[in-house]
């Protein structure tokens, strides 16, 4: 019964030898070689090409400059943020009402997650920017994007529960019945805080992917960090640097996110995994 | 160890298919109040299945199922009541496994019986004590020897105070120097006056406790005896063969 807290790497790797120890050493110093050709010819190409050149990247000692990415930025937060908890909230619902007994309940749902997960989120922006406007109901830009990425994501979502949910082993439901708990309680005390656990990997992907989905504010013109972006690089024609800075920015928010779900994963799985508490890391 | 005369779980005409296969065939049984039953058969026989339709974690095609002299609830709030009342243990435990041990214990008094919760964990707190893992009450079940958890959830039973025990093989997943310590502590309850079913190959446990031996086979009972009856002089060939398999090469 005792799980243990191996990473896959672990499980699919035996300890190297000293042959692999040797090849891994030849491997890595190959794999650095060709990255250090690599960044190379970029700067290079970029040399050539003169976008080295001062007046490119000037503007960024500029506070205004990172003013106006900031509020890029926090503007992304809010619809990550707030598209986020929607589509937990409804993925979850989703999810309840297709695991429910009720055979309608459970087929509106089920049709609801597949029509959401397979509908791509821009189409869904189009229907929010084009379509719905014009049976008169108007919304600001930030619902405009925030309805149908969270949406996109509940639909996705809602499978990711019903996969942590069908992960919890059934001896787990037994025993719950078995001690006389209603069916309410056993999916809150029982099943769902063990799916969550299960899950929280694939709801760090998922908050990547919603991330990665505001990108296209500039379809209701809700300023947004890639937005803004857009603004700074038609006011000072300087697109090569403001990409670079904008995709750091970018990297560091989903390192940052997959960084707490690391934490999350850490803090909740100590309980259930082993008594190997090695570092998951 | 006096098995009064009310039956507190009768069994009668009993049937179950799943698909093609007749699992429990026309079973009949009944278990008196502080009996203890031991069900013993090879493989594949139906006896776990017939252990679960006594809780209804498997339903039943005809006959019926009485507890106290009523028929089992079909479903929702009766149900789980109903089982509340008949405790449970599993071969492979089943510990509740994002909670402590404390809470694996207190969740049933606190959720079903409504019990306040320091009066919960005082109780579970002497239960553990009682089954020898109270040092253990803060660990969470992966923490824990097999041995260790299936006394937990022995202990988990026994906090909603049941009026009869079901075992399903509760000793086969464990590692051969943990089997006695929790079949020590189903002594214990037998001698207590427990109504328990078990369904288990230890022979040993079975004349020690048990009042009856039921040996099935193909999904019937074939043979009701007293245990020392039924391992001395079993009467059909199945049994026999079953006998000398366990005892062994
Ligand atoms: N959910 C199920 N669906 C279909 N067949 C099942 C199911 N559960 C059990 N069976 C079959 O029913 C028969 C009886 O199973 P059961 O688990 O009651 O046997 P058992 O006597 O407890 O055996 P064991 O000693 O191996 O635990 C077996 O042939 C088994 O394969
Ligand atoms: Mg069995």
């Amino acid at each position: 019964m005792s799980a243990q807290t191996t990473s896959m790497r672990d499980a699919l790797y035996e300890a190297p030898g000293p042959k692999t120890k040797r090849r891994t050493a030849i491997g890595t110093v190959v794999s650095l070689v060709l990255l250090g050709v690599a960044i190379f010819f970029i700067i290079r190409q970029f040399y050539i090409t003169d976008q080295l050149n001062e007046r490119y990247w000037s503007f960024l000692l500029e506070w205004t400059t990172w003013r106006f990415l900031l509020e890029g930025l926090w503007g992304t937060v809010r619809v990550a943020a707030v598209s986020g908890v929607i589509s937990m909230a409804l993925g979850l619902l989703l999810m309840l009402g297709r695991i429910s007994n009720s055979k309608v309940l459970s087929a509106i749902c089920r049709v609801l997650t597949d029509l959401f997960r397979s509908l791509p989120s821009l189409l869904l922006i189009y229907f929010f920017f084009l379509v719905i406007p014009k049976y008169g109901l108007r919304m600001p830009p930030f619902w405009m994007l925030t309805i149908p990425i969270s949406l996109a994501a509940s639909g996705v979502l809602a499978e990711v529960f019903r996969a942590g949910v069908n992960a919890v082993p059934k001896g787990q439901v037994e025993a719950a019945m078995s001690i006389g708990l209603t069916h309410g309680k056993i999916v809150w005390k029982i099943v769902l805080p063990q799916a969550l656990r299960i899950v929280i990997p694939s709801l760090v992907s998922q908050l990547v992917v919603v991330v990665k989905d505001t990108t296209v504010a500039y379809v209701v013109s809700f300023p947004d960090l890639m937005q803004n972006a857009r603004v700074l690089i038609s006011n000072y024609d300087a697109l090569v640097s403001m990409y670079f800075v904008v995709a750091i920015i970018y990297i560091l928010i989903n390192y940052a996110i997959n960084h707490l779900s690391i934490y999350l994963a850490h803090r909740s799985g100590n309980k259930i995994i082993s008594r190997e508490t090695e570092n998951p890391l | 160890m006096a098995a009064s005369d009310t039956a507190i779980i009768q069994m009668h005409h009993v049937d179950k298919h799943y698909g093609q296969l007749h699992v429990l065939q026309d079973i009949n049984l009944d278990v008196h109040k502080g009996e203890v039953v031991v069900l013993i058969g090879p493989s594949g026989s139906g006896k776990s299945t017939l252990c679960r339709t006594i809780n209804r974690l498997e339903t039943i095609d005809s006959g019926e199922i009485l507890f106290e002299g009523k028929p089992l609830p079909q479903e929702g709030k009766e149900l789980a009541a109903y089982r509340a009342e008949i405790g449970m243990v599993f071969q492979s435990f089943n510990l509740f496994a994002h909670k402590s041990i404390l809470d694996n214990v207190t969740l049933g008094p606190r959720e079903v019986l409504k019990t306040p919760k320091d009066v919960a964990e005082k109780e579970a707190m002497e239960l553990l004590e009682r089954v020898g893992v109270a040092e253990q009450a803060h660990k969470v079940p992966a923490q824990l020897s097999g041995g260790q958890q299936q006394r937990v959830a022995i202990a988990r039973s026994l906090a909603m105070h049941p009026k009869a025990m079901l075992f399903d093989e509760p000793t086969s997943a464990l590692d051969p120097e943990m089997i006695n310590e929790v079949l020590e502590v189903m002594v214990e309850l037998a001698r207590e006056g427990m109504t328990m079913v078990v369904v288990t190959h230890e022979m040993n446990f079975a004349r020690r406790v048990s009042n009856r031996v039921v040996f099935m086979a193909d999904g019937q009972i074939m043979e009701e005896a007293s245990p020392d009856e039924f391992f001395d002089h079993p009467k059909t060939d199945r049994a026999k063969d079953f006998l000398d398999s366990i005892r062994g090469h």
